[in-house]
């Protein structure tokens, strides 16, 4: 402005003041930002129920499975009609979450015409997207009310479950245990687990007569499940622990190392939802189902890996930074800082994560070997499905005491650490 | 003469069992150790210079009649030696030491105290059971065990000294011997590569024509399903099994809880009971109970995986929740209580009130679970996403394995973030 000779000083427009203009957008995108957010809610969670309607409706009366009963296009306007109705003339679930509730400038209750201004108003300017770049938008214009934050000054509460959120919950609840309930559960199957009850009366007393002829052959099988476990951990841990400096937050700042980060980090969190049993499924492909005990130890390592990575950078990224600061400024290097700083706060828990995770590993070691990844678990599958009921129970009765010797071991052991 | 009038003129006469027993213990710790070594040993005999097949060798131990005592001796030596020459892996784990008379003992102390060992505790205990603070072989010797670090003017390194070489030794033994046992074969990863490579490849070349369009080749009784159907199938058995366990969990805990049952020995017998039951039902794993239920039931039947997920989600909440009940705060239970409330109103007002939030995490938690679990069950005839995973596995089509394998993690790592944010909120 101090191009303008004295006197001649003019503002220039406000519409042409870049900043300004960027603050009332910003401003604008925010509030657009959450309604549309409430609306997306409501549209979700209306758009749910009715797929969960017809799912039921479907299957009950057809026995096919169909996501909606009636065409795409009259079900796009079904959903976005019935979130304008609810949000214009109740209290709809993204007003809810959101805290907010539809009221006057004044603040108070609107009256009907004022909310049928709304929802009319609403189809006029929303759905062609116009009106959200006006703040307020034009349909709260037209009706003159806005979502604000719900005041409790001057009436008494009423409870969220009398409200029409309340309402809308319980029958989403209803509906969907109800779907649950007839997907899972069909006729025959119900039949028969109460007048088949008989089958497993075999299984059941074998628990109480094992067959000893095979307990050497099942407990070698046993040690093989240990060792499986055991190498699959450390050298899980071998991986996980320079790993876990890696993803760290707190370590991993700069340009470089938050890639990192975000990369391990999502790495990990997609190594960790794939079951230990889809692992060894594709491991036992690629080293041939001869060496079963290997596959199964992949399986457990790659997945130990993601878990304890993910445990152990948990650990590290709430280490007391005033203790790293302290040693630091005594003029430590970094490896003194590591050694007298971090380790010393790290190595407990990390030596209990480890812990936890070898008892995980044994219990998944019995589990891995059912796809036939050897070990106990192959013996006990292989009995089952030949309906060798006895000596499944006595390979039952091992792996439950092996389970809970290694449950009471680990412990003990970690309360000690702790 | 009372026990009372013993003490007072016997001051020790007081036997310390919890002493005598971390003793043998940690005995028996070291004894262990030895034998774990000797089966290593000949382990290695066998597989590096003997020609007995190594299957039947740790099938049976194919001992000799004399190696069975011999061995037994052997570590029993072992033990007895590395406990009196130095400071064991057994001895270090309990925190004891050999001390001399307020000193470290010199070595003629040591193998005095090794030697009379023999006379002291191997017939039947003789010495251990007429003088249970001091043993015989320690009076005799001029030793004394204690829990405190001896006075030795140097502490060896950790490294150096033998319990540290020992448990070194142990981890390079396991390891070694583990590799054996697994077979581990890190050439066949790259022998087999290619295999491995063109399954990656095909997976991550996912196949989802059929996410939404139900898969004509893909049949379960009689019907086609796609993978978003199946997807539903299996939320909906980790919702149910879920809400299912926690309902029955949530009365059975306070059957389970110490505070709760423990006033007469009907509710003792009640407590143990339950909690017997949860502990056996928790180790029985998901898989192994589906297996139950897919024979009793229907093979494939969701029914069997939401059965098999329920019973173990009943035993595993069980647990937690009536950990939680036990470490109850007993004060407003007894502030309720004294304002008159029923006993009703105490578990309304005093009991849920403090219980809820730990109730909700751990039923989102093991929601999470559920999740995880229900992927997989239909391997053993639980039904859901698994079964569509292990039909294409089996067709060999990679593609579409890789369609479904990405379908199961975006559910997992959806379940995931939600239950740790509600989880999150909740603490």
């Amino acid at each position: 402005m101090g191009r303008y000779p004295d006197g001649l000083v003019r503002q220039p427009p406000r519409w042409l003041d870049r900043r300004a203009i960027a603050d009332a957008l910003v401003l604008r995108l925010r509030g657009a930002g959450q309604r549309l957010a409430i609306v997306f809610l409501d549209l979700l969670a209306i758009g749910i129920l009715w797929v969960l309607v017809s799912y039921i409706i479907s299957w009950h009366f057809h026995h096919v499975i169909a996501y909606s009963l009636v065409p795409w296009w009259a079900f796009g306007l079904g959903v976005v009609e019935a979130a304008a109705l609810w949000e214009s003339f109740g209290r709809s679930l993204g007003h809810r979450v959101a805290r907010r509730e539809l009221l006057t400038r004044g603040g108070t209750f609107p009256n009907f015409s004022q909310r049928l201004r709304h929802f009319l108003g609403w189809h006029l300017f929303v759905l062609p997207l116009v009106g959200l770049f006006f703040d307020p938008p034009l349909h709260e214009r037209l009706s003159g009310l806005s979502p604000r934050s719900a005041s409790m000054e001057g009436r008494t509460p009423v409870p969220w479950w009398r409200t029409s959120s309340g309402l809308f919950v319980a029958i989403f609840l209803c509906v969907g245990i109800a779907a649950a309930v007839s997907v899972t559960m069909d006729k025959e199957s119900l039949t028969r687990l109460f007048t088949q009850a008989g089958r497993t009366v075999k299984f059941w007393k074998a628990l109480f007569s094992p067959d000893t002829s095979i307990l050497l052959p099942s407990i070698r099988d046993l040690l093989v499940t240990i060792f499986m476990a055991v190498i699959a951990t450390s050298f899980a841990v071998v991986v996980a622990v320079p790993l876990s400096f890696l993803a760290a937050r707190n370590l991993m700042r700069g340009p470089i190392g938050r890639p990192i980060y975000t990369v391990l980090r999502g790495a990990m969190s997609i190594m960790r939802s794939i079951e230990p049993i889809v692992w060894a499924i594709i491991f036992l492909v690629w080293v041939t189902a001869r060496r079963a005990p290997f596959a199964g130890v992949l399986a457990l390592w790659v997945h130990s890996i993601a878990d304890l990575t993910k445990l152990y950078a948990e650990r590290l990224e709430s280490i007391d930074p005033g203790l790293v600061e302290a040693i630091a400024s005594t003029g430590a290097g970094r490896l003194q800082v590591l050694r007298y700083a971090v380790v010393p706060q790290i190595i407990n828990p990390y030596i209990s994560f480890t812990l936890y995770r070898w008892d995980i590993n044994i219990r998944m070691a019995t589990v891995v070997g059912v796809v036939g990844g050897g070990g106990i678990g192959q013996r006990l599958y292989f009995y089952l499905k030949n309906l060798a009921w006895q000596q499944a129970g006595t390979v039952m009765i091992l792996i439950v005491i092996l389970v809970w010797a290694i449950d009471y071991l680990s412990a003990r052991l970690r309360a000690k650490l702790a | 003469m009372t026990s009372d009038a013993a003490a007072a003129v016997h001051p020790k006469a007081r036997v310390d069992w919890g002493a005598l027993r971390r003793r043998f213990l940690s005995f028996l710790l070291d004894w262990m150790i030895w034998g774990y070594i000797a089966y290593g040993v000949m382990y290695f005999l066998n597989a590096y210079w003997w020609t007995v097949p190594l299957e039947r060798f740790y099938t049976t131990l194919t001992l000799p009649s004399w190696g069975w005592p011999l061995a037994i001796l052997g570590t029993l030596e072992m033990a007895v030696w590395s406990r009196n020459l130095g400071r064991s892996l057994g001895l270090r784990a309990f925190g004891y030491e050999v001390w001399g008379e307020d000193a470290a003992p010199t070595p003629g102390q040591r193998v005095r105290r090794a030697l009379l060992w023999h006379l002291s505790v191997l017939p039947l205990g003789a010495g251990l059971w007429s003088s249970p603070e001091r043993p015989w072989h320690d009076r005799l010797a001029g030793t004394e065990l204690r829990l405190l670090p001896s006075p030795a003017p140097k502490r060896r390194k950790a490294f150096l000294s033998q319990w540290g070489i020992m448990a070194l030794l142990l981890v390079v033994l396991t390891i070694w011997l583990g590799w054996l046992i697994i077979k581990i074969d890190l050439g066949v990863l790259i022998r087999r590569g290619d295999e491995g490579a063109r399954i990656w490849l095909e997976m991550l070349r996912p196949d989802f024509r059929y996410f939404v369009r139900p898969d004509p080749v893909f049949e379960l009784r009689n019907l086609s399903f796609s993978i978003l159907d199946m997807a539903v199938v299996t939320l909906f058995m980790a919702l149910l099994s879920t809400i299912l366990g926690a309902t029955f969990a949530f009365p059975l805990s306070f059957l389970g809880a110490r505070n709760v049952m423990g006033f007469n020995s009907i509710g003792w017998l009640v407590y143990f009971v339950m909690r017997g039951l949860f502990n056996i039902f928790r180790s029985i794993d998901t898989m192994l109970w589906a297996v139950i239920f897919a024979v009793w039931v229907l093979w494939g039947s969701p029914l069997a995986g939401v059965l098999a997920l329920t019973v173990h989600t009943i035993a595993a909440l069980g647990k937690l929740y009536s950990e939680q009940v036990e470490g109850l705060d007993p004060g407003p239970v007894e502030a309720v209580a004294a304002a008159g409330g029923s006993r009703i109103e105490v578990i309304r007002y005093a009991v849920i009130p403090q219980v809820a939030p730990s109730f909700w995490a751990f039923t989102l938690y093991r929601w999470d679970i559920n999740v995880r679990m229900s992927t997989v069950i239909a391997l053993v005839g639980g039904g859901g996403i698994g079964d569509l995973l292990f039909y294409y596995k089996n067709q060999g089509d990679w593609p579409k394995v890789g369609a479904v394998v990405m379908v199961i993690v975006a559910i997992v790592w959806a379940m995931d973030y939600i239950s740790g944010r509600l989880r999150e909120r909740i603490a």
